[in-house]
């Protein structure tokens, strides 16, 4: 099977191969038949890598211990559940996910647009073809997954081993998170492959209009929604199994996922710009090119080992690879846009400074900012190096200390932006749309500050989280008004009804309301408790209102590892509330150890409880308990999130023109001539 | 016999108050060494985390790894000697170096990431305000508003259904969601 998979994957590249330099062909050519195999071709290598993805699955499954990459990540008791997870779980493995994922998209875009726009497809093709290359080619040729085991012989020749069993998956790896997280983030970073393709094929093609535009916002859509549950994925997995208490450490990994993300999000708002007013049509190609590029950067810097991070287990020497196809990808997007960079020209005029588009300008500034901040930060202790010889650290203080302020004006804006009007807003308008969001807004920052909100970050985000909440029921509010005074429904059928006939809207808001309940999880940071204790057997230590009462310690066996466990009785006010087994795992097969967090999560407060390992000159336990108020929020907070971007992806539901009957009902109007008190627009699926 | 209850009372009371006190104390101290240990750097070489907050996957412990926690101990001594915050800092730093700090210092090199972040903010927003006067000043292109607006104005100009069509049209596009 190694044999086979191997096979397919040299296959796939030269299939890829044609589909680029047959694609460029069909291009100057514009025969017909050449962009009808160069399509295939593309197709053919989507399945290719399917194959031999599947191959690599098959080996883990049937303990192949021959295969370099089974034997370094697998074990035969390692669970079915967890040898899936075994595929990306090193370099070599990840790199064929990542063309695995890709391949989806790439096969589902040629698919979908196979008979439909014939000027802009044979780009896309090419462009498509041209990134699965240069992934083929470090999976063939660099990292390749099916390595096999062997040794010299005496002739000088090598034989063929095969080990009797695996080293394991690392230890941290082993937890369901893992197996969801990797696939959400790869499924993030290569799905913004599908609008830097119609973007630079539109500029290369110089495609009229908007319509790649209207093309690539659901897949644009689909990649940042796989990208946000990726990051809460990972910060979950983060919070649940390292056991330092937190969840976001802006380590140089998690740095990398943040940064497309801004810049995703930022393209998602300015787009509206130029499908509504014509503008920004410069800014837009440049977001979607350089989001794109900050996939591969992170890339780059999760693999190649320039920046120290905790993500470890993924470091190589591949970066200059992708350096290299940076530099490519860069030099393709220049020449494409200072040839065709008139094309590009804005339509229409700034109306007012109180806009829509104001704030779609000033929302883009502020996620660029912290994008570039981020960047910066990230990359500043190589840069201190080259420059002065020192590495200068630049860890989260530094990070927190820019970015909080950033993350409250983008809040700030989160309110603003949806009541101001397209091209001019009303002083009237002003006054009757922020009333109500700014008095609620104040009166919850009182409260805070009354219920003990007195960090002034922690109190501004709690008085700009309830603005935007208010502003968004209040939009919700006012249209599932008007649709109960027509049709008589109840409140929530009226707000359903409302949202399925302008998903994108509502399910912006949706989005919207997802992101404030983030921010109220975020808020809490600021509160965080934590008490670390040795513990003798029937003693307790106390953090918050909880006191943890140790019963007892025992020891589970399980088929691929032995964990030690804490019995923990927790105690509120004197009460017993429930049991926390807090557990420390132990692998033999790799000598590693791992822990497994016990948390007690309510909506006002996680009680997190980590069994800290054993101290060797007392043979005591050491607990370490923290007390996260509003944790829970981010978590609720992001599946909203991802339901609001399900919502906004679903079609509108058809509006229906159904005219009244006219006065005189000899001859029917035509709709032309009709006056408009003569024409009842009934929306609906009637 | 009344001075001995009251000497008693006394004494339960200093009893009672100490031992919580000294709790007390003794969790102060702890807070303030992960306080400091949050502005130094965790010296394990794996990562740029902090002392308070370092973990390296792969570390012995949970929490804060083996090399965090021992800087931790050293806060804490240095704390028991009766050291403020910053004599404790300036200690650990002295014995680390300047680069043990977890974020760039304010001064030499280390001032151009502070400074980094606040010129983004600056140089955008001078870009946004310029791109905004350009774009007020450029004449303004035919839409849906104003071709409506002409066709109240003049009665005389001849609205033919396709003119009416995309005035709708754009005037749909930019006033829908």
């Amino acid at each position: 099977m190694d044999v086979f998979g191997s096979f397919a994957l040299i296959l796939a590249f030269v299939c890829a191969l044609y589909a680029f330099g047959g694609g460029i062909a069909a291009i100057i050519t514009r025969h017909p038949l050449l962009i009808k195999s160069a399509r295939q071709s593309g197709m053919a290598t989507c399945g290719l890598i399917f194959v031999s993805t599947l191959s690599l699955v098959y080996l883990f499954f049937s303990d192949n211990y021959s295969v370099a990459y089974v034997v370094s990540h697998s074990n035969r008791d390692l669970s079915t559940f967890f040898k899936v997870a075994a595929l990306w779980s090193g370099q070599e493995g990840s790199l064929l996910f990542w063309s695995f994922l890709l391949a989806i998209y790439v096969f589902s875009v040629l698919f979908t647009y196979r008979n439909k726009n014939g000027e802009l497809m044979p780009y896309v093709g090419v462009i498509l073809a041209g990134v699965q290359l240069f992934f083929l080619t470090i999976s063939n040729f660099v990292a390749s997954p099916f390595k096999v085991l062997g040794v010299a012989n005496a002739g000088g020749a090598f034989d063929l081993v095969a080990r009797a069993d695996g080293n394991g998956l690392n230890p941290v790896l082993q937890y369901p998170e893992m197996v969801i997280h990797p696939p959400n983030l790869y499924s993030g970073y290569t799905g913004f492959t599908i609008p830097f393709a119609f973007a630079l094929a539109a500029l290369l093609a110089r495609y009229p209009g908007e319509k790649w535009i209207h093309l690539t916002r659901k897949w644009t859509m689909i990649a940042w929604c796989f990208q946000s549950m990726g990051i809460l994925l990972g910060a979950h997995w983060a919070y649940a199994v390292l056991g330092w208490g937190g969840y976001w450490g802006w380590d140089p990994v998690e740095n990398a996922s943040l940064l497309p993300w801004l810049t995703g999000t930022a393209f998602l708002h300015s787009v509206m710009m130029q499908e509504k007013r014509g503008m920004m049509k410069v800014w837009n190609v440049w977001l979607v090119f350089v989001t794109f590029m900050l996939c591969i950067l992170g890339t780059l810097l999760t693999r190649s080992g320039v920046v120290s991070s905790v993500h470890a287990f993924a470091q190589s020497s591949i970066g200059s690879w992708f350096v290299g196809f940076l530099c490519i990808v860069l030099g393709v997007c220049l020449a494409a846009y200072f040839k065709n960079k008139d094309y590009l020209k804005s339509e229409n005029q700034l109306d007012s400074l109180v806009s829509r588009e104001s704030s779609f300008l000033f929302n883009n500034l502020v996620l660029l900012v912290a994008c570039v901040a981020v960047l910066s930060g990230t990359l500043f202790p190589v840069f201190s190096e080259w420059f002065t010889g020192q590495r200068i650290s630049v860890g989260a203080p530094f990070f927190n200390k820019v970015n909080i302020p950033l993350g409250l004006l983008l809040l700030f804006l989160t309110g603003v932006g949806p009541l101001l009007a397209w091209r001019k807003t009303s002083t009237e308008s002003l006054l009757r749309n922020f009333k109500w969001p700014g008095i609620l807004g104040l009166l919850g920052g009182v409260m805070g500050f009354v219920f003990g909100f007195r960090e002034m970050f922690s109190l501004i985000c709690l008085i700009l989280c309830v603005f935007v909440a208010s502003t968004i029921v209040q939009e919700f509010y006012r249209g599932a008004r008007v649709v109960r005074i027509r049709s008589g429904a109840s409140w929530l059928a009226s707000c359903v009804d409302l949202t399925l006939r302008n998903t994108r809207r509502y399910g912006g808001y949706i989005v919207h309301f997802g992101m404030v309940m983030i921010f109220i999880g975020l808020s809490g940071q600021a509160f965080n408790k934590e008490v670390e204790k040795e513990l003798p057997i029937g003693s307790t230590a106390r953090v918050g209102n909880y006191d943890l009462l140790l019963q007892s310690m025992d020891q589970k066996q399980e088929k691929n590892y032995v964990a030690d466990r804490m019995i923990v009785e927790v105690l509120k006010h004197d009460k017993p509330v429930m049991m926390l087994y807090p557990e420390r795992r132990n692998f033999p097969t790799n000598q590693e150890s791992g822990t497994m967090v016990a948390i007690y999560s309510t909506l006002r407060e996680d009680l997190y409880v980590v069994y800290a390992g054993m101290n060797p000159q007392t043979g005591l336990p050491t607990i370490h308990a923290f007390i996260n108020p509003l944790v829970k929020w981010v978590w609720w907070g992001g599946m909203v999130v991802v339901m609001g971007t399900i919502v906004a992806l679903l079609p509108n539901r058809a509006a229906v023109v159904v005219l009244s009957k006219a006065e005189s009902p000899a001859h029917a109007p035509e709709v032309g001539r009709m006056h408009p008190a003569q024409v009842t627009l009934r929306e609906g699926n009637d | 016999m009344e001075k001995r209850k009251a000497k008693f009372g006394l004494l339960a009371l200093a009893v009672a108050l100490t031992a919580p006190g000294a709790q007390r104390l003794l969790a102060d101290q702890n807070d303030r060494a992960h306080q400091i240990g949050a502005k130094l750097k965790c010296m394990c070489g794996g990562c740029d985390q902090s002392a308070a907050k370092c973990y390296h996957v792969g570390g012995t412990y949970s929490g804060p790894c083996d090399t965090a926690k021992g800087m931790l101990k050293e806060i804490d001594a240095h704390i028991a000697q009766d050291k403020n915050d910053e004599q404790t800092l300036q200690a650990m730093i002295a014995e680390y170096g300047p680069l043990a700090y977890v974020e760039p210092p304010k001064s030499g090199f280390g001032l151009v990431a502070w400074l980094m972040p606040i010129l983004y903010l600056l140089g955008g927003t001078g870009l946004v305000i310029v791109i905004m006067k350009r774009w007020r000043k450029r004449p303004a292109a035919v839409s849906g508003a104003s071709m409506a607006a002409a066709g109240a104005g003049h009665a005389s100009v001849n609205v033919t259904p396709e003119l009416l069509a995309r005035a709708r049209e754009l005037a749909r596009r930019e006033t829908e969601d």
